[in-house]
């Protein structure tokens, strides 16, 4: 029992040194449609043993559906199917696992409060009866951590390790398990760079051991140091697949950009006035000496890869997070917001990425969600609930919210009319600055032009717009000056003429050679 | 206000009730208490010949016996409202009681010394756990929980576990305001202690409060969604502290009734109040999650509670089935509204879609 895992790894090891591809997975044609949407196109893929097959794409581009589908959450369309050792399967997510198939995903799913042992076992104990082996599990981890050459001690408790010391933990668990294909997604997001090359050590020495890996992640400088093969998504489709020899950068890059920009959203331009917003060395929640300027009828677009901070930099400029060093100016005047409050009598708005849960009062009314902000600048202590519906209803109307009036709650309705109560909200406290984070994430196309409109109408009327987006040709066709993000910091800041998906792609990625 | 505004208003007041579903639920209640009067009606009627359930002596009676958890269940539902609990206002009555009753006979401080000393040692007993339920994660349930022990203790000790009987200082609280007036059907007294006009009065207050201030729509964003009413400009954390502020005003001033009617500072004087007041909020259709609910039901649900116990009292129940009975009410009526609830949402996303 004892040395039952790692010398089945070893076996393996022997096996890959034989016979060096053996193939261990296989997808073709697989598609996934979900109402409305094409998710993924016609993908085929292979992985063999003691392989890194790396997937690139921008955000949207289908990898996370694509993960879905190997763990088994998602069923794949009709016509696709999915070969494992060269057996037919139709994968679910008990399959999977029992198949050999991991999937580690960027959110750890961990128990914080139980130890390295605990969290590997928990689910898959050894036991006799109903007495649990605690000898035969702690023996199996400390042989497993030693292959991985960790000096981590078992019982430690997993809430206390950094991610990339849980990030080892789940790939252990694989090892114990005996599992063949491990699936990572984003392993580095919350990484410093020495866990990074941590990481790819251990990754080096286990598909050494025949383990195949699928490797996502948005840093190219990892793809090249431990990638065999990469394939390049875009929008639900395979653009490419390449061995690494001969490929660079910028020819990935070229691979995960490269959209028609006549099909982009073409937006009205709005002459820019004067400045009206304006950081400076701005720091703190993670964010780092960022400057920038904002002046009336323009959209600053800000862009950068999942956790390079852009959201953070967002609750710092609306007072929701401390700002720590440098200076925030409006209209020339140096201000402070110690909370939302502040940020809103001094005619800032702020959209959340999220609306369910942090801009929408769900089980209220349209016309509630929509007075709520204003309040701030009420200075009457009695008010009529009559004037709120009409406040409702006039916004209703205005941004076209399908609704019988303002009494329907918030909750009934769509994702896009839900957005358009937020901006409601936020219309209400007659506002001039906008920041909107994500704003049409997870809303249909009509409604997406929609806010469109209603964004390039708020600069015609003197408003400025900052816009965060993960939404390329979004960020590409609205904005007039893109503030491109890296680690917190700012990479670039790319004038009109600069902005194309390749230039943001480029800085977000931190390549300087393009 | 332009023409269309008029007729879209004159419109919307003339929907059926069942049409607005939001209306739904406090009047699915309301039917239900209106059943259960008619059937204790028609019980007490046919088991005792006088007086019978709706005669005017009996419900003036049950005004008596609701008025101080009324005046408590108010705060309660201000309380949870905002998203929060308190299980501390029984023994924090009964320690008020004791602290005036003391203030009346020990330390004399006069009757309106002693008034005071009481109502204020509830408000900043309350806002002292409103400050932690504000300024920390914890639990509002924990910390009104450790609050109610404490309470206990300091009552004790304060009382030196005795009860403080008073001389019938407070007696001008219970005073009979239709003094004179009888009962045309059997002839007894009828009575309105004043302290049932100011259950009325704290009642239209807090309504009018809710539905037409600012205050009162910070309240429901604040129980509705924390997060989204912070960076919608609220200031959550006094929101928070405020409604524990007025609860102990309210316990205070409640606490100083119950000891009129009964004349003794005693522990037991707030017994089973949280219970009691906390059953009235929820019966009446405020969510223990926070945002949704309001005065008219709370009115309701103290009415419905009160009804059921007197009317079990006229039967002569032992307090034992009692007991099994109230808990019962609860959970029909929570449940019940709950179903409702999930119709009326079935039937508004059918509106909504045709």
């Amino acid at each position: 029992m004892r040395k039952e895992a790692l010398e089945s790894i070893r076996e393996k090891g022997c096996l890959a040194g034989n016979q060096r591809m053996s193939q261990i997975l296989q997808l073709r044609n697989i598609s996934k449609t979900f109402p409305g949407v094409k998710a993924l196109q016609g993908i085929s893929l292979d992985l063999n043993e003691g392989e890194v097959h790396c997937l690139c794409g921008e955000n949207g581009a289908g990898k996370s559906t694509l993960i879905k589908v190997l763990s088994g959450a998602y069923q794949p369309d009709e016509g696709g199917e999915i070969v494992f050792d060269g057996r037919k399967v139709a994968l679910n997510p008990h399959l999977a696992i029992s198949l050999g198939i991991q999937t580690i995903y960027q959110e750890h799913i961990v128990f914080e409060n139980l130890s390295i042992i605990e969290n590997i076992f928990t689910g898959s104990e050894i036991a006799h009866g109903m007495f649990l082996d605690r000898r035969a599990m702690r023996t199996q981890t400390v042989d497993v951590l030693k292959y991985l050459k960790s000096g981590l001690d078992p019982d430690t408790r997993m809430g206390d390790l950094s991610s990339g010391e849980q990030k080892m933990v789940e790939i252990a668990k694989a090892l114990v398990f005996k599992r063949r294909v491990i699936v990572l997604d984003e392993p580095t997001a919350s990484f410093s760079s020495s866990e990074i090359d941590n990481l790819l050590e251990i990754i080096r020495t286990v598909k050494g051991g025949g383990i195949g890996f699928i490797y996502i992640s948005h840093h190219l400088e990892e793809v090249f140091k431990i990638g065999d093969r990469v394939t390049v998504l875009r929008d639900g489709c395979k653009v490419s697949e390449s061995g690494m020899e001969g490929l660079t950068k910028s020819r990935l890059i070229k691979d995960m950009v490269g959209r028609d920009p006549s099909t982009f959203y073409q937006r009205e331009r709005v002459a820019a006035g004067e400045v009206v917003f304006e950081a400076r060395n701005v720091g703190g929640n993670g964010v780092k000496d960022i400057s920038f300027a904002l002046r009336r009828g323009e959209i600053l677009g800000v862009a950068g890869m999942a956790g390079s901070g852009r959201s953070e930099l967002m609750n710092v400029l609306f007072g929701n997070a401390r700002l720590e060093r440098g200076e925030i100016r409006i209209g020339g005047r140096l201000v402070k917001h110690s909370s939302p409050k502040a940020a809103i009598k001094n005619r800032m708005c702020f959209i959340t990425e999220d609306r369910q849960s942090t801009g929408l009062f769900l089980p209220q009314t349209i016309a509630q969600n929509v007075i709520v902000a204003n309040l701030v600048n009420v200075r009457d202590f009695v008010l009529r609930p009559v004037d709120d519906l009409r406040t409702g209803d006039d916004y209703a109307r205005r941004l076209n919210i399908k609704t019988t009036d303002s009494r329907t709650r918030a909750i009934n309705l769509s994702g896009g009319n839900q957005q358009k109560v937020v901006l409601a909200k936020w219309f209400n406290t007659k506002g001039e600055i906008f920041i909107f984070d994500e704003p049409t994430h997870g809303i249909d196309v009509g409604s997406k032009q929609e806010i469109y409109q209603i964004m390039v109408d708020l600069l015609k009327q003197g408003s400025a717009i900052i816009m965060v987006s993960s939404d390329m040709p979004e960020v590409v066709s609205m904005s007039d000056r893109v503030l491109v993000m890296k680690a917190g910091g700012k990479a670039a800041e790319l004038a009109r003429e600069e902005i194309t998906e390749e230039n943001i792609l480029g800085y977000s990625i931190g390549d300087s050679e393009i | 206000m332009s023409g269309s505004e008029a007729v879209g208003r004159k419109s919307g007041a003339r929907l059926s009730a069942f049409k607005r579903h939001e209306n739904l639920t406090p009047l699915s209640i309301f039917l239900g208490f209106i059943v259960v009067i008619v059937i204790l009606q028609l019980i007490t009627q046919g088991i005792s010949r006088f007086p019978t359930f709706i005669s005017p002596v009996n419900v003036l009676n049950i005004l008596q016996q609701v008025g101080v958890p009324g005046i408590v269940a108010v705060g309660m539902t201000l309380v949870m409202l905002s998203g929060g609990i308190d299980l501390s206002v029984g023994m924090l009555a009964s320690l008020v009681s004791i602290i005036t009753a003391s203030g009346l006979t020990k330390w004399h401080l006069g009757v309106p010394g002693s008034i005071a000393a009481g109502v204020v040692a509830a408000i900043l007993l309350e806002t002292l756990m409103g400050f932690i339920i504000s300024r920390t994660k914890v639990e509002p349930f924990i910390i009104t929980l450790g609050g109610m022990i404490t309470f206990q203790g300091i009552a004790l000790l304060v009382s030196n576990s005795r009860e403080v009987i008073l001389n019938g200082e407070l007696n001008f609280l219970k005073a009979n305001l239709i003094q004179g007036a009888k009962d045309p059907a059997t002839g007894l007294n009828l009575v309105i202690p004043p302290y049932v006009l100011i259950f009325f009065l704290i009642v239209l207050l807090a309504g009018l409060l809710l539905k037409f201030t600012k205050y009162g729509r910070r309240i429901y964003a604040v129980g509705t969604n924390p997060l989204a009413a912070y960076l919608a400009g609220i200031d959550v954390k006094n929101m928070k502290l405020s409604v524990y502020v007025i609860i102990g005003f309210l316990v205070g001033i409640g606490s100083v009734m119950l000891l009129s009617r009964v004349n003794t500072g005693i522990i037991t004087l707030g017994q089973n109040l949280e219970i009691d007041t906390i059953a009235m909020v929820v019966i009446g259709g405020t969510a223990l999650r926070g945002g949704k609910g309001n005065i008219l039901g709370t009115l309701i649900g103290v009415f419905f509670l009160g009804s059921i116990g007197n009317a079990m009292n006229m039967l002569r129940l032992p307090s034992e089935v009692q007991f099994v009975a109230k808990g019962l009410v609860v959970i029909i009526a929570v449940s019940a509204g709950d179903v409702s609830s999930k119709v009326s949402e079935f039937v508004a996303r059918r509106r909504e879609q045709a």
